[in-house]
């Protein structure tokens, strides 16, 4: 659900890009929405060149690519399916309309102008989801949702920073310069968190502050902080096994505190593209463990 | 969108092929689905009757267009009436060089009740008075553009401007792909930039705190000032969440209290400070023209400033370009009458029944006469108010606004519309690329203000 959440909110950046005109002629973010999506390869094996409809088609209904808004919801949908009994009624319910709608829409397809409307309707069912799981029990299973929860998200919200990493390397002019300015807030939409910086921050837009905001930033809900002090969170709250917990959590442990201590600035001067790349190869080595650990 | 009879404008060509391709069926499901994104999002105005639902203003799907070379032109224009409406305010609130130049009469000025004494020897920030100003703009020919009104102290309508445009590239993109429309979505952060450049002098703060000062939800604007606020990400206050202690401005928070650099205002000058102005209002922040005055923080637009669009003042813009800039006017004023004047009073009393007559402190399209659509007796009734209180009347003559497309009733008819756009002044001027159309959708009308059934649209300026 976290997935396809991201990749509705990606479509509707690319949308909104699609509107602008630039010097040339018009604004064509398409295919930085699909090296977002990490979708690019798939893409381009199936499709000789970018068109706004099939971008379109591939990240939301197409069944070839495992990220599409349909797979997400349809691959949550049959978990939820073995793990039923560990699911309020309300939640298993939030899950199965969603579905149940999806299959719907698929076959009317849709028109372009369609496009707001879907990514609205994938952003409210997942909003539906996430508030449902409320009434969960505070148990185990609880914790695993919400490990899974938040690895997707730190994974997320990693490779969105990677693929856009350029546009926060320091730069000493204001936003005034539109591209810049673009640039910038496809990141922060993409990640649900345009309005949220404002608040965040005073003054003027830096690109320091951006990074702070997505990496350090334990305010906002969407940072590789906020992610991390979750999943452990959520891994040490776990009661079974604790010599397996321990195992996996000796693994985080330094990247814990090194996001808790660093400085944006270090980071920056260390290379962002760096720091990111480890992150996410630290993310994936966790829910490998977590993976072997525990479900095989 | 019609050059004559029946010749289209070139730039009008790709709507007028979008509009033959919709159904009316279409038509009337986009103009639902506007509606209830309207009333979603909560851009709505409170009417004066409480049990009423609230109103939202009748939104026209189809935009206003403007080509590159015909915006560039308004823009020099309302740029230049702005800066010169600012260096007006700075003048006759320190030196008065207009006045001693005989170019425009003390009386008027000094005796106006929008004219502040207290701001008398005080220089704000930069010398900005008035740093957002929307001008009314209306087209009477091909190139012809007539300012109608200014608007110096706090002009809404920029949310209007910014969510027309949301609702137009979320229904119809195609339109948007087959148009190069200039984007305006950075106003708030160019607006944000703007107070920040106007900090008081004793601000250390390289990034001086803003907030936005409104009168509470009861106001008919309260949507503007929490869009705006919130989409330039500063704080929404009302007076009571502000206070002064010492030198300075400080606004309540959880965390305590925290200084305040500037206050953009969208409350009237009597409810600012009570120690100042109204001895009786309630509302307002005890002290704070003191802390203004003193540099210790700055209020946008300043207080006083409304008097640079006073309608017995507006007569005189085009002699204050001039004046201030040593340049002619770009864009001209309507003629205009002063009642004030006992020839021009004779003149208007002569010829009311072909003349707008408006009152000088009205507005929202109350208080006025137009001559040739009014009952004698409602003529008669002005003639004796127009006798008795000169002072308080200009006339203009009925203009023959442009039309533009409109929807009625699945139909496209002429409406006529008039335009505001919204400039920026702080450490540069600059103007939004688009503004406000209102248009008056009732066959015939005149009168856009909302107040009088008037809609709006989105406003195009295409790109280069």
């Amino acid at each position: 659900m976290e997935r396809a959440e991201t990749t509705a909110r990606l479509l509707d950046v690319g949308y909104r890009m699609s509107l602008f005109p630039n010097p040339s002629g018009y604004n064509n973010e398409w295919e930085s929405v699909l090296s977002a999506a990490g979708a690019i390869e798939g893409y381009k094996n199936k499709y000789d060149t970018i068109e706004q409809k099939n971008v379109e088609d591939y990240l939301f209904f197409d069944e070839s690519n495992p990220s599409s808004v349909y797979n997400c919801i349809l691959n949550a949908r049959n978990n939820a399916l073995v793990v039923r009994t560990s699911f309020t009624p309300e939640s298993w319910l939030a899950i199965n309309k969603t579905y149940q709608e999806i299959l719907n829409l698929k076959e009317q397809k849709f028109t372009k102008s369609d496009l707001p409307n879907l990514t609205e309707w994938t952003i409210e069912q997942v909003n539906l989801f996430r508030g449902s799981l409320s009434s969960l029990l505070r148990n185990d299973g609880y914790n695993f949702l919400f490990l899974g929860l938040f690895i997707e998200r730190a994974d997320n919200s990693a490779r969105l920073l990677d693929v856009k990493y350029f546009v926060l390397l320091p730069k000493p002019q204001y936003v005034g310069g539109n591209i810049d300015n673009m640039q910038w807030s496809i990141l922060l939409r993409s990640l649900s968190s345009f309005r949220a910086f404002r608040w965040a921050y005073d003054g003027n837009i830096t690109a320091t502050k951006i990074a702070d905001f997505l990496v350090l930033n334990n305010n906002c809900p969407r940072s590789l902080s906020f992610c991390i002090q979750n999943i452990v969170k959520h891994l040490t709250n776990l009661t079974c096994s604790p010599e397996k917990v321990g195992r996996i959590y000796n693994n985080l442990k330094d990247l814990n505190t090194k996001i808790k201590e660093e400085k944006i600035e270090t980071i920056v001067e260390y290379g962002l593209h760096q720091f990111v790349t480890q992150f996410i190869r630290k993310i994936s080595s966790v829910d490998n463990e977590i993976h072997k650990e525990f479900f095989n | 969108m019609y050059q004559s009879e029946s010749v289209i404008r070139n730039h009008y060509n790709n709507i007028n092929d979008w509009l033959d391709q919709m159904t009316s069926k279409v038509i009337l499901e986009k103009n639902a689905e506007a509606e209830t994104h309207f009333r979603n999002i909560g851009i709505t105005f409170s009417t004066n009757n409480e049990t009423a639902r609230e109103r939202i203003i009748p939104f026209d799907l189809i935009p206003r267009i403007f080509t590159y070379t015909e915006w560039l032109r308004l823009e020099r224009g309302v740029i230049q009436r702005a800066k010169a409406l600012n260096a007006f305010l700075a003048d006759i609130y320190n030196q008065g060089e207009i006045i001693k130049a005989n170019i425009i009469p003390k009386e008027i000025i000094y005796k106006k009740k929008s004219f502040e004494p207290s701001m008398f020897g005080f220089s704000p920030p930069r010398d900005i008075y008035s740093p957002i100003i929307g001008i009314d703009l209306v087209r009477t020919g091909p190139n012809d553009y007539f300012v109608l009104e200014d608007n110096c102290r706090t002009p809404s309508g920029v949310s209007y401007m910014l969510e027309n445009r949301e609702i137009m590239m979320r229904m119809f993109p195609d339109l948007f792909h087959n148009n190069r429309v200039t984007p305006i979505d950075d106003y708030p952060t160019r607006l944000l930039q703007t107070l920040m450049s106007l900090a008081p002098i004793k601000c250390e703060n390289p990034e001086p705190v803003c907030v936005l000062l409104t009168p509470g939800p009861l106001n008919s604007a309260y949507y503007e000032h929490s869009f705006l606020s919130d989409q330039m990400g500063i704080e929404m206050v009302e007076s009571t969440d502000l206070f002064v202690e010492g030198k300075y401005l400080y606004m309540k928070t959880v965390d305590g209290p925290k200084r305040v650099d500037v206050v953009y205002r969208r409350i009237d000058d009597d409810f600012l400070d009570p120690l100042c102005f109204n001895p009786q209002s309630v509302i307002g922040i005890p002290g704070i023209m003191d802390v203004y005055r003193t540099g210790g923080v700055n209020i946008c637009s300043a207080p006083g400033a409304g008097i640079a669009d006073d309608k017995a003042i507006y007569i005189y813009v085009p002699e204050m370009i001039k004046f201030y800039l040593g340049e002619q006017p770009i864009l001209d004023n309507v003629e205009t009458w002063n009642c004030e004047k006992e020839q021009e009073l004779k003149y208007v009393l002569d010829n009311i029944n072909e003349l707008v007559v408006k009152e000088v402190d009205g507005s929202g399209g109350y208080g006025m006469l137009i001559g040739p659509k009014s009952s004698k007796s409602s003529i008669d009734e002005f003639k004796t108010k127009l006798s008795t209180n000169p002072n308080g009347y200009i006339a203009q003559p009925l203009l023959d606004l442009s039309f533009s497309p409109t929807l009625i009733k699945n139909q496209v008819e002429g409406r006529r519309v008039d335009l505001r756009p919204f400039c920026l002044i702080g450490e540069q001027a600059q103007l939004s690329s688009g503004g406000l159309t209102r248009v008056a959708m009732n066959e015939g009308s005149f009168v856009v203000n909302s107040s009088q059934g008037g809609g709006v649209k989105d406003t195009w300026v295409l790109a280069e």
